[in-house]
């Protein structure tokens, strides 16, 4: 009977276990912290830590704010960090003060009143009107108007393509769909494809909503023609062998590997090309950015923006030097402390245009971008991981034959209308 | 001073109430909390917390994500164990054998057991990768132009999931297996040689009657942690593609943790400790029938 209890007891304990963590206040166990709490003023919570520069970085801001910053490296795993995040805020647990959180955090948390409004404090009126406004309103303010977060950079999900390529294939520019699939056809063959991109369930809704947008289309209705179009579209280039199946499996780190090694001749990327440059490719007769194709016909381009945010955690017991920290982030002091130690592009456009040198390359494109595109955050709903993960599954059947594009959009609107609920 | 006999009785239970505190809050008290939860319907980022009854239940079986998991852990569970007894057996008869460098394999033998399942899985999911992963160069070095991406594929994906588990856990239940192997006595199978038992006789009649309770007592912790795995899928394929790697454990880990449906989560948890005691139930009942 004692071996059928402990057995019984064994086998709750693990699966049971498995929860334990639900109510936990104290988090941020295993994380690498650089010391005593107690000795700080403040502690960040930061997704930089591995950047080679980061003690340069934070150097630069403990002496320009006069703050003893406590360190604490988020996870490098998306959804780790993203369970991290949530399990800190969602507890009330005031071990850390600020969060670097991305756009599906911040869709997610923005009204759910664990991050403190900065209106008043550090995104005052003159501040704030140096940021992206679109992006403002639709990643990072509240549903009573608050603004819960500076943007730590600009980001854009920028076309790439590979000049190797374009120039082998006889190309000179993909600057409408007719381009581009002139392109497609052109590039693809020999384990070669003219488009590339990271189609893992939770990384492909960037690009669904992406050629969404191209086809001028609308994320939240399904019952768009456009929206059939651009998944329909996606479908033709993978069974023309235009652009891998295989890459449902692939996560950026999958993907770039693979730009780097010419397997794409175009691809929908983040970030200013660091992973490229790593490799010796990047370059105007390499890989490089190029305006969005104009899909539409009318001229119209599409692109979307994204950045990681500086947010305060409601739960802070030390908001005076949090906000102090955040003053200086929103600065242009903080800004360019951080193009130059992470390359990360000012979130401010008077910032950039200041600090940001005529020999970045990125200068002109992101410039180009700002004024020709229209420039959006993307499509998020406060379910957001869930929403992402559910439409990258049924998207993956699609691609994979196992519904028809039909159903795909059918099934889109279920979820869009289940998860805006 | 004398201390009485009656006091006596209170000195262990004194002792032990350290533990027992402990135990109460780091045990007895989340799966108290667990059963709780899982009837009330708990999403923290909307700020619903509303009690529904047995509703999350009845969800679990209408909900198609929960069904693709329930339909894979059976399958890892059941095709894991079958291949970690076959091969984990004669793993264990091989050690067991005598020939030079035995030691050496015994030692190496245990390595992947040691590496931790997230190492693992994130080194299989660029093993298994069509342009990158070593298991289609080494297939290539015998077919020149094979060309397939083992994790697109549900059944493929599935097969390397299992693969992975096996290649880790096997040589550790082998080696459990083995230690009950040198228990058997050389004399018995000398009696046996002499009265004519080939290799294949002695196997059957001896060696196989005589580690099977050992077998099967492995068998109980070794699929509790088969319904438990997560960290393999977590890191390997992400439960893609799809849902169709999300084991049940994962599609757990995901509802608490990733999409914070804390009460819903709890329920699955609480059918899976449902499964994993009738598990062990059974089994125990089977190793006394056996031992009888």
């Amino acid at each position: 009977m004692k071996k059928k209890l402990v057995s019984v007891l064994l086998a709750g304990v693990m699966a049971v276990g498995m929860l334990a963590g639900c109510g936990s206040s104290k988090g941020s166990e295993g994380e690498e912290s650089t010391g005593k709490s107690e000795d700080y003023d403040l502690t960040l919570y930061s997704i930089n830590t591995t950047d080679p520069d980061f003690d340069d970085w934070l150097k630069n801001v403990e002496d320009a704010t006069g703050l003893n910053i406590n360190v604490i490296a988020a996870p490098t795993d998306s959804d780790t960090r993203q369970q991290k995040v949530t399990t800190i805020l969602s507890t009330g647990d005031d071990s850390v003060d600020i969060i670097e959180i991305n756009d599906e955090m911040s869709a997610a948390f923005k009204n759910s009143g664990w991050l403190e409004g900065l209106n008043d404090t550090v995104m005052t009126e003159d501040v704030r009107s140096q940021f992206a406004q679109g992006y403002l309103e639709d990643m990072i303010t509240d549903k009573d108007g608050n603004i819960v977060g500076v943007p730590g950079y600009s980001g854009y999900l920028a076309f790439w393509v590979n000049q190797e390529i374009m120039d082998e294939v006889g190309i000179t520019e993909i600057d409408t769909k007719e381009d581009f699939m002139k392109y497609m056809e052109a590039a693809s063959g020999d384990g070669r494809y003219g488009y590339g991109g990271s189609w893992e369930k939770t990384y492909v809704f960037n690009e669904i909503a992406q050629f969404v947008n191209m086809f001028g289309g609308d994320y939240f209705d399904w019952t768009k023609a456009e929206n059939k179009e651009a998944i329909q579209f996606l479908k033709d280039m993978v069974d023309n062998n235009q652009t891998p199946i295989d890459q449902i499996a692939d996560k950026y780190e999958q993907m770039n590997p693979k730009a780097n090694d010419g397997k794409y001749g175009s691809f929908f990327m983040w970030g200013l090309g660091t992973d490229y440059e790593k490799a010796g490719m990047l370059g105007e007769d390499k890989i490089h950015m190029a305006m969005v194709p104009d899909f539409s016909g009318k001229g119209e381009r599409a692109i979307f923006t994204d950045s990681w945010s500086y947010v305060l955690n409601s739960a802070s017991k030390n908001k005076e030097a949090a906000i102090k920290f955040l003053q200086y982030m929103a600065d242009e002091g903080g800004m360019e402390a951080s193009y130059k130690a992470f390359d990360r592009y000012p979130a401010r456009a008077d910032v950039a245009e200041k600090v940001v040198p005529d020999t970045d390359p990125a200068k002109e494109m992101y410039s180009r971008y700002a004024s020709e595109c229209n420039v959006s955050g993307r499509p998020m709903l406060p379910q957001t991981m869930e929403f992402i993960t559910d439409m990258g599954t049924i998207f993956q059947s699609c691609m994979k034959d196992e519904i028809s594009v039909d159903e795909f959009c059918e099934k889109a609107q279920g979820l869009v209308e289940k998860y805006s609920e | 001073m004398t201390i009485s006999k009656k006091s006596m009785k209170w000195i262990p239970w004194i002792l032990i109430l350290p533990v027992v505190i402990i135990r109460g809050f780091t045990t007895l008290y989340p799966i108290i909390v667990t059963l709780k939860n899982s009837l009330f319907d708990i999403k923290v980022l909307s700020g619903v917390n509303e009690f529904v009854g047995l509703a999350n239940y009845v969800n679990v079986f209408k909900d198609p994500k929960v069904q693709t998991s329930i339909s894979f852990t059976v399958i890892f569970v059941v095709v894991s164990m079958v291949f970690h007894v076959v091969l984990g057996v004669i793993l264990a008869l091989i050690l067991n054998m005598k020939f030079k460098g035995r030691r050496f394999l015994r030692t190496i033998v245990l390595i992947p057991w040691a590496m931790p399942a997230v190492v693992i899985g994130m080194a299989a999911k660029w093993g298994f990768n069509n342009d990158y992963g070593l298991v289609n160069d080494f297939i290539r070095r015998f077919v020149s132009d094979f060309q397939y991406n083992w994790l697109i594929n549900t059944s493929s994906a599935r097969a390397a999931v299992i693969a992975m588990d096996l290649w880790k856990d096997l040589p550790f239940f082998a080696i459990l297996v083995l230690s009950g192997l040198q228990f058997i006595s050389g004399d018995i199978y000398e009696a046996a040689k002499v009265d004519g038992a080939n290799g294949v006789q002695s196997f059957f009649r001896i060696t196989l009657p005589l580690i099977l309770k050992n077998v099967i007592t492995l068998c109980i912790p070794f699929t509790l942690w088969r319904l438990t795995t997560f960290d393999l899928v977590y890191a390997m394929t992400s439960g893609g593609p799809g849902e169709d790697t999300s084991l049940i454990a994962y599609r757990i880990t995901t509802e608490a943790f990733t999409n914070l449906n804390v009460g819903y989560a709890s329920t699955l948890a609480v059918m899976l400790f449902l499964v994993m005691a009738v598990f062990s139930f059974i089994n125990i009942k089977f190793m006394n029938k056996l031992a009888d």
